[in-house]
C-alpha cells in the first residue's frame, strides 16, 4: 500500500467493467481481501489497544510486583529489589493466606450448592405456563442487578440482632430459638454471608437453568409420559440428563462469579468479625491497599488468578466439544 | 412442557415464593420511609403507618450525595458510551473478517471476563495515574469498561456470525464500503445485542464498587456506591436514611430492567450460555 489511506477509509465506490464476479476486487491496494483483513486490524487496533493497557499490562505489572520487594516509599523511588520467589513463600508460609483460601472455598462451595438448587428449583416451576410467571420472574431479576453494594448494605439490616427483619420473621412463626445475631457471631457470619450471596445468584441461575429446560424438546415428554413414566421418573430420566451440558456451563460460571465476589463481603461485615469472612479476594485487598505490602499483595493476586484459569480451561474446552458437536 | 392443569395454583405458589424472596426489597422501601425514630423499634414493625419522608430528606441533606448521584450518572454513561464504541468494530472484526490471530482473541476475552477485578486494581491506579487521569470520571470509566468490552463483544459476536454472507456482499457490490456496509447493515442486525450491551454497561457502571475505592481517592468523584458504603458505620448506622439512599440508589436499576427487561434476558443468555 503506498497511499496514506488508512484502511477504515476505503468508501470509493467498486467500479465494474465487466463481469462482477471477476471484477472488482482487484483494485489499489491489493486484492479485497487483503484489504478487508487490513481493515479488520484497523478495526480492532482501538479495543486491543485499549485492553492492552488496562487489562494486559496490570496483570503483567502484576507478576512484576510479585518478583520485587515494594512496600508503599518504593512506589514513589521507583527502587524495586528483585526477590525472586520471596514474595509467594511469605504469602503460602502464612496462615492468614490458607486460612482465607479455607474461607473462599467454604464461600464459594455453599454459595454454589443453594444458588443452584434453589435457581433449579424455581426454574422447574417456571418453566409451567402460569398467569404472572413472566412478572415474577422479571421481578426476582432485580435481585441480581442491584449493585452489591446495596444488597450487602440491606442483607446487614435484615440479618440485624433487634431489628432485623429475618430475626423477626423467625419469632413471628415460633423459632424464637433461631433467632440470631448472624453478622457479629464469628460462627454464623458466614452463612450469613453466604445466604445474601445466594440471594443475588439464585435469579442468575434460575434464568440461565431455564433457558435450558425451554429448549428440551417437548415431544420427550409426551413419549416418556406414553411409556408409563411418571413426573418423578420423567425428571429424573428425561430432564436431568439433558440439562447436564446447560448445569456444567452454570456452574463453572458461578464458581467464578462467586469466586471474585469482593464488594457484597466488604460491605456485610469488612471480612470480620475476627476474620471469619475474610474471602481471598478481600485478603488481596487488605494486604495491597491496607497493610501497602504491594509485592505480597501481587503475589498473593498472582495466586488468586489461578482459579479463573484452571475453570477458563475447563470452560474452553467444554465449549470446543459443543462446538464440535454442533 | 404440557400446560398444567390449575395454573392458579402455580401462580399462588410462585407467589408466595417471589414474595418471600423480595422480602429484602420491600424492607429497604418499608425502613426508608418508616419515622427515624420507629425504624430500630424492637420488635420492628412491617408496615411504615404512617409513611414519612423524613429519611430521604435526611439523605438528601448528607453534603455528597447529590454530587455523588450526578457522579454516577456520568460514569455509567460514559462506561455505556466507550463500550460501544470500542466493542463495535472489534467485534466486526473478529466475526467477520479472515484474521490472524481471531480465534485468540476471542479466547482471551472469554478469560478476560473471568479475572477478578481485585487483582487489576492496584496496576490499573499505576497506569490512571502515569496518564494522569486518576481522581477523574474518565479515569473510572476506563477503569470500568474493563469489565464491561469482554462480556459485550462475546455477546455481540454470534449476532454478526449469522448475518446472511449475501447481504453484506450484496452492499459492497452495490457500492457500499466497509463504514457504509457497518452503519446501515451490521449495526442494524447488532441492535438488540446493542441494547443489552448497552443497559448491562449502564448497570454495571451504576454497581461498580471495586475501583470506585481503589483507583479513586477524591470525594469529589466518588461514586455513588462508594458513598453508600461510607454511610455504614461500624457502630450506629442510620439505617433510616441509608435505606433511603439505597432505594434512590435501586430505582435507575428498576428503571432500565422494566425498560429494557427482553434485551437483558436475551443478551445476558446468549453471553452466558453460548459463545
Amino acid at each position: 500500500m503506498t497511499t496514506h489511506s488508512t484502511p477504515m477509509k476505503v468508501r470509493e465506490p467498486v467500479v465494474f467493467t465487466g463481469d462482477p464476479a471477476a471484477g472488482g476486487g482487484r483494485r489499489r491496494g491489493g486484492s479485497l481481501a487483503t484489504r478487508r483483513t487490513r481493515a479488520g486490524y484497523g478495526m480492532s487496533a482501538p479495543a486491543l489497544l485499549f485492553l492492552g493497557a488496562t487489562m494486559l499490562f496490570p496483570l503483567v505489572y502484576n507478576l512484576w510486583t510479585s518478583v520485587h520487594q515494594v512496600e508503599i516509599g518504593d512506589l514513589v523511588t521507583g527502587d524495586w529489589a528483585f526477590n525472586g520467589a520471596d514474595n509467594y513463600d511469605a504469602v503460602v508460609s502464612e496462615g492468614a493466606f490458607w486460612h482465607a483460601a479455607r474461607i473462599s472455598l467454604l464461600f464459594t462451595a455453599g454459595s454454589l450448592v443453594f444458588q443452584f438448587t434453589i435457581g433449579f428449583a424455581l426454574a422447574l416451576l417456571f418453566v409451567r405456563q402460569f398467569p404472572l410467571a413472566g412478572l415474577f420472574r422479571g421481578l426476582m431479576l432485580v435481585a441480581w442487578l442491584l449493585p452489591p453494594i446495596v444488597s450487602g448494605t440491606l442483607f446487614r439490616w435484615m440479618l440485624d440482632a433487634d431489628s432485623g427483619a429475618y430475626n423477626e420473621l423467625l419469632h413471628t412463626v415460633g423459632l424464637d430459638a433461631l433467632a440470631h445475631n448472624w453478622l457479629t457471631d464469628p460462627s454464623t457470619a458466614l452463612p450469613g454471608v453466604i445466604a445474601a450471596n445466594v440471594w443475588v445468584g439464585v435469579p442468575f441461575n434460575m434464568l440461565l437453568l431455564l433457558v435450558g429446560l425451554q429448549s428440551i424438546d417437548p415431544t420427550l415428554y409426551e413419549a416418556a409420559a406414553i411409556d408409563g413414566a411418571g413426573p418423578w421418573q420423567r425428571l429424573r430420566h428425561v430432564t436431568l440428563p439433558l440439562m447436564r451440558p446447560v448445569a456444567a456451563a452454570v456452574l463453572l460460571l458461578g464458581l467464578v462469579y462467586t469466586f471474585k465476589v469482593f464488594d457484597l463481603v466488604f460491605v456485610l461485615t469488612g471480612g470480620g468479625p475476627v476474620d471469619s469472612t475474610t474471602v481471598l479476594p478481600l485478603y488481596v485487598y487488605q494486604s495491597a491497599f491496607k497493610l501497602f505490602q504491594l509485592g505480597r499483595g501481587a503475589a498473593a493476586g498472582t495466586l488468586l488468578l489461578l482459579v479463573p484459569l484452571v475453570v477458563a480451561v475447563l470452560y474452553v474446552r467444554r465449549l470446543r466439544k459443543e462446538g464440535a458437536a454442533a | 412442557m404440557t400446560r398444567p392443569r390449575r395454573p392458579w395454583l402455580l401462580t399462588l405458589v410462585a407467589g408466595v415464593i417471589t414474595a418471600f424472596f423480595l422480602l429484602p426489597l420491600y424492607w429497604m422501601i418499608a425502613t426508608s420511609l418508616k419515622r427515624p425514630d420507629e425504624v430500630l423499634s424492637s420488635p420492628p414493625r412491617w408496615f411504615p403507618t404512617p409513611p414519612s419522608g423524613e429519611s430521604y430528606a435526611q439523605a438528601l441533606d448528607k453534603p455528597m450525595l447529590g454530587q455523588a448521584l450526578l457522579n454516577s450518572v456520568a460514569i455509567s454513561l460514559g462506561v455505556v458510551a466507550l463500550t460501544l464504541v470500542l466493542a463495535v468494530p472489534l467485534t466486526y472484526a473478529v466475526a467477520r473478517i479472515r484474521m490472524r490471530g481471531s480465534a485468540a482473541m476471542v479466547l482471551s476475552l472469554l478469560v478476560a471476563q473471568l479475572l477478578p477485578s481485585i487483582v487489576l486494581a492496584a496496576p490499573l491506579f499505576i497506569v490512571l495515574r502515569d496518564a494522569g487521569l486518576n481522581n477523574t470520571l474518565l479515569g473510572l470509566v476506563i477503569a470500568d469498561t474493563t469489565l464491561t468490552l469482554p462480556f459485550a463483544v462475546i455477546v455481540l459476536r454470534p449476532l454478526v456470525r449469522a448475518m446472511p454472507a449475501e447481504i453484506e456482499e450484496a452492499a459492497l457490490v452495490d457500492g457500499c464500503g466497509l463504514p457504509g456496509v457497518l452503519w446501515r447493515i451490521v449495526l442494524p442486525v447488532m441492535r438488540p445485542g446493542l441494547i443489552a450491551v448497552g443497559a448491562f454497561s449502564f448497570l454495571l457502571g451504576w454497581g461498580e464498587f471495586v475501583f470506585g475505592i481503589t483507583v479513586n481517592s477524591d470525594p469529589e468523584v466518588q461514586p455513588v456506591t462508594v458513598l453508600l458504603n461510607t454511610f455504614v458505620g461500624q457502630t450506629g448506622t442510620a439505617w433510616g436514611p441509608l435505606m433511603a439512599a439505597a432505594t434512590i440508589v435501586s430505582v435507575p436499576v428498576v428503571c432500565v430492567f422494566a425498560m429494557l427487561q427482553r434485551f437483558i434476558v436475551g443478551g445476558l443468555t446468549a453471553g452466558s450460555v453460548k459463545s
